[in-house]
């Protein structure tokens, strides 16, 4: 019996500008967690610092509001620490891949079991405006003074080179077909990136609702299919996936891109290296017995241990 | 009573280490106490490292120049350290390296190499390695030559090998005749060699017979040799660990379950031997009280020390004790989140391994540059915990108490050690790491928080409960907050939560013991009163013995808990003095301005060394008799 997603919306005044594509962001992680079943307990939110970062404080969960740029590795610390838990970063795209750009190349790497989610607005917002590196080459939102002469990342083919085994990419007003995507992210057993392109109202003047509703369309209206179970799959399917991954233009592709089925979460690595990893996990698992420890020294380190 | 200090000069990459530790053993073997420690480059072949060790009956403190004995094991090291070894020493070279020049010897560091030619021609000398022999010599040491490759053919043709595989077996040849020159026998030599490739049997094989066959040679040129007498210790089972290890040792010992760390000298060995160590089976008895019977801890090489710190963080807050080990490149890195892990009251432990700054400086050499570092690191008025360990001892017990009091008051901890004490190897006895008595006290950690929780209660004596994440709805966050951890920029909210946090760093004055703020060595009513913090400890005690038998008392005050500062345990010791010198390894006084600054009291004078190299104790006897004299700064240059 799946819980009422009211259960998830925390006493707070959301202060998010009117129109905000947050909301939709917000909204559909409510409902994916609600449908989920998560206990709010079990249920860590992990924000970066930003508009989108502030999704930790409208979530109720056990959350966590990192540093600029530091939520996935914040977050790693907690997966691992409780693998039983479920961790999604909420981050802007200057948090994730500007200040943040090596952690989330190296979340890739280890294919920790963490659902990020990114917030895509290609602005800063909270600092009026600023380019983020989302943002195209020769666009020149309102706050900036001159065009972006940046280049712009993208983000599902990084998160593809990085080693992300579930890659999707949402759009914030399209709640229902958004909450779908997370709950695909947070069900799939490895590091997932779902790219939630967002308009942002306030500053973002040029990539605005109307500019992406011409562009966006969905992968899987098109027979699209991004699952990979075998090599096989991967020598077959690579072509086609690769279009999609880099398709960002006239069209934009909406839905599950990349959804690699074969490879080990870190946290399946972990337990394949210590047995037993799992079932007393660093966070939890008891390190004393009535206040004192449990390792000798003399016992323990028999590799320093010299008998005269 | 027995003082034996040794130089072993070479190569990097060629086995220097391995016959430092192979030195070692020898001596813990044959029941004496050792301290060992390796001076090197940061380079992977080829420059100059060397091994530097003194053995005594009890514990050295220090290191000392001259050496009773060098090996030499190229024209390098013959070079570097020819003045080091005392008139009636010895020196055990190759003669086949006698006509190296100074200019051919491509990795020494050309302004070493003006100096020895400087020194070798106005004796009179060829800027050679027989220069530098003939110098020795005229000052009464004993030369001992090795005819290496007559000898490696020997041991080619006893093991039935090629001269090419058994050409690494010429450190332990060298080993073996300084160590017989000493007056060991062959039987500890042998012995150590085998526990040092314990599983290698063709490489113990070899070794031994070249350790044979070198002990021969010296017989049959130099005579029979007086043997050393055991030493106190024989029969016991002891430890021989370095820095690193006993601070690993500790932070598994304290229930370590993460630890994060991105590489750097000196502290990846750390990292490096706590990973040997993070996946233990526990005993029955232990398992069925516990509830599982492996222990497995999360040691994680992370992208950088931004993660580091992160990830270290994270773990922290999900319940896990966690850890992060650096030293001051990666630890200014970490910065920001040192601040937040006051913010959000996150009990995470860094340890800290100094090194020669500023900058990338001299990443292989000791300093204490980073006291003041430390303390203030982390923007915006982030108090924390730091505590400098004086030696292995204290390290291993300061890594379990770094987490006991980072989660009772639930702060960072920064564990604050240097490259000396990292690199440096001792003998410990059993009674030494004793854990019976040792606690894990984990503070208010709440294990059923239920629905009502406040992450950020405020308390009177400024600690929550704290609850796992993950065991109740809360908010952790590196903004200022309401008790409840939502972010909140109200004046009278950010107040409380201000003096909240500052209620427990007075606490931690409050429960910490004298013993782990401020320890006083010898008379307390002393005149002169050195006070110190961190590795300096040994040096220092060494010292204030040499000086007694010139009839000069001092007394020692070791600051232990550099931040909260114990300011009133501080002033009462120093106010005494008439005398008050400070020996720290940074040319700023760090720890005079801080002493000054909580206590208003001045120090006198500073000794200090910021080359590189380990303080010895004769530099700090010389500091001090300046000092009495009347010097401000005595900056001590002793080392190669």
């Amino acid at each position: 019996m799946a819980r009422s997603w009211l259960e998830y919306k925390a006493p707070a005044w959301v202060q998010w500008c009117p129109g905000c594509g947050d909301f939709g962001i917000l909204n559909a992680i409510y409902r994916a967690v609600a449908e989920l079943d998560i206990p709010p307990e079990r249920l860590v939110v992990v924000g970066g610092i930003g508009c989108s970062g502030r999704t930790t404080f409208y979530v109720k969960g056990s959350n966590a509001h990192a540093l600029h740029g530091r939520a996935i590795p914040l977050a790693t610390g907690i997966k691992l620490a409780r693998p039983e838990l479920t961790v999604i970063v909420a981050g802007g795209d200057g948090d994730l891949l500007g200040i943040g750009g090596g952690h989330f190349v190296a979340l890739g790497r280890r294919n920790v079991d963490i659902t990020v989610i990114l917030f895509n607005n290609a602005v800063y917002g909270l600092t009026k405006g600023q380019a983020a590196p989302t943002l195209p080459a020769w666009v020149q939102t309102k706050a900036l003074t001159s065009p972006n002469i940046h280049d712009n990342v993208n983000p599902v083919l990084l998160a593809f080179a990085s080693g992300y085994t579930f890659i999707a990419r949402g759009y914030a007003y399209h709640t229902n077909q958004l909450k779908e995507l997370i709950k695909a992210g947070i069900r799939h057993k490895g590091a997932a990136l779902i790219d939630v392109l967002q308009p942002c109202p306030t500053y973002n003047n040029v990539m605005t609702n109307k500019w992406y509703e011409e562009r966006i369309y969905y992968v899987d209206e098109e027979g699209y299919d991004p699952v990979i179970r075998s090599a096989d799959d991967m020598r077959n399917k690579l072509p086609r996936i690769m279009e999609k991954l880099m398709e960002f233009g006239n069209r934009i592709p909406l839905g599950i891109l990349y959804w690699n089925q074969t490879r080990d979460s870190f946290e399946e690595r972990l337990e394949k290296l210590m047995p037993g990893y799992l079932q007393a996990p660093p966070g939890t698992r008891r390190i004393d017995i009535e206040g004192r420890p449990v390792i000798d020294p003399f016992e323990v380190f028999k590799d320093r241990v010299i008998q005269t | 009573m027995v003082d034996i200090s040794i130089i072993i000069g070479g190569p990097q990459g060629g086995g220097i280490e391995s016959a430092g530790q192979i030195a070692v053993k020898t001596f813990v073997l044959k029941g004496y106490d050792v301290l060992g420690s390796r001076e090197y480059h940061s380079n992977i072949m080829g420059a100059h490292s060397y091994y530097h060790l003194r053995v005594k009956e009890r514990k050295p403190g220090s290191l000392t120049l001259p050496v009773d004995a060098l090996l030499a094991l190229d024209a390098e090291s013959i070079l570097t350290h020819y003045r080091d070894v005392r008139p009636g020493g010895v020196v055990i070279y190759d003669p086949a390296v006698k006509a190296t020049r100074v200019d051919s010897i491509q990795p020494m560091a050309p302004p070493l190499k003006e100096r020895v030619k400087q020194d070798l021609e106005s004796r009179g000398l060829p800027a050679t390695a027989e220069g530098a022999l003939k110098a020795m010599e005229s000052e009464g040491v004993k030369l001992v030559g090795l005819p290496l490759k007559a000898m490696l053919r020997k041991v080619s043709e006893e093991v039935k090998a090629p001269v090419t595989s058994v050409s690494k077996t010429v450190n332990t040849m060298g080993l073996a005749a300084a160590l017989y020159l000493l007056g060991v026998e062959s039987k500890y030599i042998e012995k150590a060699i085998s526990l040092q490739f314990a599983a290698k049997e063709k490489v113990v094989k070899m070794n031994v017979a070249a350790a044979r066959i070198a002990i021969d040679y010296v017989k049959e040129v130099y005579g029979e040799h007086e043997t050393l007498p055991d030493g106190p210790h024989k029969g016991k089972l002891r430890m021989i660990a370095s820095g690193n290890d006993v601070v690993a040792m500790g932070k598994v010992v304290a229930g370590v379950g993460f630890l994060s760390y991105y590489p750097i000298t000196p502290s990846s060995d750390e990292a490096l031997y706590l990973e040997k160590h993070k996946y233990l089976k526990l005993s029955e008895d232990v398992a069925e009280k516990l509830g599982y019977d492996r222990l497995s801890v999360v040691a994680l090489q992370m992208e950088d020390e931004l993660a580091s710190i992160n990830a270290a963080i994270g773990a922290a807050l999900a319940g896990a004790r966690a850890s992060t080990t650096t030293s001051g490149p990666g630890y200014s890195l970490m910065n920001e989140g040192i601040s937040m892990a006051v913010e959000a009251e996150v009990p995470v432990v860094i340890t800290l391994w100094m090194r020669a700054g500023p900058s990338t400086g001299m990443p292989t050499r000791t300093g204490q540059q980073d006291l003041l570092h430390s303390i203030f690191s982390g923007h915006g008025d982030a108090p924390k915990i730091v505590v400098a360990s004086g030696d292995h001892v204290e390290a291993f017990y300061d890594a379990i108490k770094a987490f006991n009091w980072a989660e009772i008051f639930q702060v960072p901890v920064i564990h604050l050690l240097d490259k000396y004490l990292a690199s440096a190897m001792t003998s410990l006895d059993r009674e030494e790491l004793d854990v019976s008595q040792v606690v894990l006290d984990r503070g208010k950690l709440v294990e059923n928080p239920g629905p009502d929780y406040l992450r950020y209660k405020i308390t009177e004596d400024g600690i929550s409960p704290r609850a796992r994440i993950g065991d109740a709805v809360m908010n952790v966050t590196g903004l200022e907050h309401t008790e409840d951890g939502k972010g909140t920029e109200d004046p009278v909210a950010r107040e409380q939560m201000m003096l909240k946090r500052e209620r427990k760093m007075k606490l931690v004055l409050e429960k910490l013991p004298d013993e782990d703020k401020a320890v006083f060595h010898g008379d307390p009513d002393s005149e002169v009163v050195i006070v110190s913090f961190g590795s300096t400890k040994g040096v220092i005690l060494d010292a204030m013995e040499m000086l007694k038998s010139k009839g000069v008392n001092v007394g020692f005050l070791q600051i232990r808990l550099l931040s909260p500062f114990p300011e009133d345990l501080v002033a009462d010791y120093l106010s005494k003095a008439k005398k008050v010198i400070s020996v720290e390894l940074n040319l700023m006084g760090q720890l005079a301005f801080l002493v000054r600054a909580h206590t208003g009291i001045k120090v006198d004078s500073l000794i200090t060394k910021i080359n590189g190299r380990p303080l010895y104790d004769y530099e700090v006897v010389e500091g001090v008799l300046k000092a009495l004299e009347g010097a401000r700064r005595v900056v001590m240059s002793g080392g190669a």
